[in-house]
């Protein structure tokens, strides 16, 4: 055995002699008293976790409701200006008609007593133009927000509102 | 006055009652739960935590602390360690704590002992062990620990390791390596 070792192995015979213990007859009563002043000063760990528990839940709950809330009031929100975009669209629709309507009227006696084959054909044209706009309209009632058939119905208006135009423009030909 | 002594105490895993009906025990704040830890574990806890902290009262106030954790975290107890090693971790754990305190304000630290032990220095053993004392002292925290439970308080690699949270191997080659560098500086001090 070299000289290292012995060092070695003399710090580990000092070491197991150096357990050390002292008289402390106090201690074991002054750790009662403090457990016993602990108990009496809080309720016990499992109660704290249980209102710990009792108090996560709650405000679990409250937010859950808050975002509930939310969600709803951003979709009734939503429905709201769905519905006046939709008032909106269908107000500047009634203002469109009624100055087709207005047009109609002024050419209407044009197309009744002219027999032009171009005044019937113009005749023809609004008619089919008006059946087109009768089934456009049942759709819309169908579904009020049918973007599609809207678009379609406005293509169709302003298809007659060019044909009334057309009309009208050669009545002013013809009666020069 | 303290005195040194080469004691062997039973392995941590002899234990009668059962750990976990043990740990209901303390949860329910039954005084005689606390009695039978103490009179199994407290002259090793006092050791353990005297050798980390260097005097009597911080050492009999780790104690005193590491029984009130216990009474407050019995609740949390598992299971899957000996009881006894989850109570020696948690008075590692709060000797370290203690140790830190003392590190942020050391004009607290207590020199009691240091006299007592220099008065205990009569005979050659005596001052070796002083010596040797003072030298753990220096050793950081994990190292001091591990030198601790296995040279002066018998406990094997696996309970050290359970207790530091450390794997076997580890806790061998910290061994090796502190009893190492205390060669080194006990040479120095010769």
């Amino acid at each position: 055995m070299n000289t290292d070792d012995n060092e070695l192995d003399e710090i580990s015979a000092i070491a197991r002699s150096m357990h050390a213990t002292w008289s402390s007859d106090s201690l074991l009563p002054r750790i009662q008293r403090a457990i016993a002043r602990e108990e009496r000063r809080q309720p016990s760990w499992h109660v704290w976790q249980m209102a710990a528990a009792a108090v996560i839940l709650v405000a679990l709950g409250a937010l859950g409701w808050y975002a509930q809330r939310r969600v709803q009031e951003h979709e009734f929100n939503q429905a709201i200006l769905q519905r006046t975009a939709l008032d909106d669209v269908e107000r500047a629709e009634q203002s469109h008609v009624a100055a087709i309507d207005q047009l109609e009227k002024l050419a209407g006696p044009k197309l009744e007593q002219s027999q032009s084959p171009l005044m019937v054909s113009y005749k023809e044209k609004l008619m089919t133009l008006d059946d087109a706009i009768a089934e456009c309209q049942a759709g819309i009632r169908v579904n009020r927000q049918n973007a599609h058939l809207r678009r379609q119905l406005l293509s169709i208006y302003s298809e007659k509102q060019r044909t009334l135009q057309d009309v009208l423009r050669e009545e002013s030909h013809e009666s020069r | 006055m303290i005195a040194a002594s080469a004691v062997r105490f039973p392995r941590v895993e002899d234990h009668s009652v059962s750990d976990l009906d043990l740990a209901r025990r303390c949860v329910d704040g039954d005084p005689s739960a606390f009695e039978s830890i103490y009179h199994a574990h407290a002259e090793r806890m006092k050791s353990i935590a005297y050798h980390h902290l260097g005097n009597v009262a911080d050492a009999e106030d780790a104690v005193q602390e590491t029984f009130l954790k216990i009474h407050r975290a019995a609740s949390t107890y598992t299971g899957e360690a000996a009881f006894s090693t989850w109570l020696y971790r948690i008075l590692v754990n709060t000797c370290y704590d203690a140790m830190r305190r003392r590190r942020r304000r050391p004009q607290e630290a207590p020199i009691d002992d240091v006299v007592a032990l220099t008065r205990a220095a009569a005979n050659v053993d005596d001052t070796k062990r002083l010596m040797l004392s003072k030298l753990l002292r220096e050793l950081p925290e994990q190292r001091r620990t591990v030198f601790v439970l296995f040279e002066i308080e018998g406990f094997s690699h696996a309970e050290i390791a359970a207790i530091a949270g450390i794997s076997e191997a580890n806790s061998k080659w910290i061994l090796f390596s502190t009893k190492k560098q205390l060669q080194e500086k006990w040479k120095h001090e010769h």
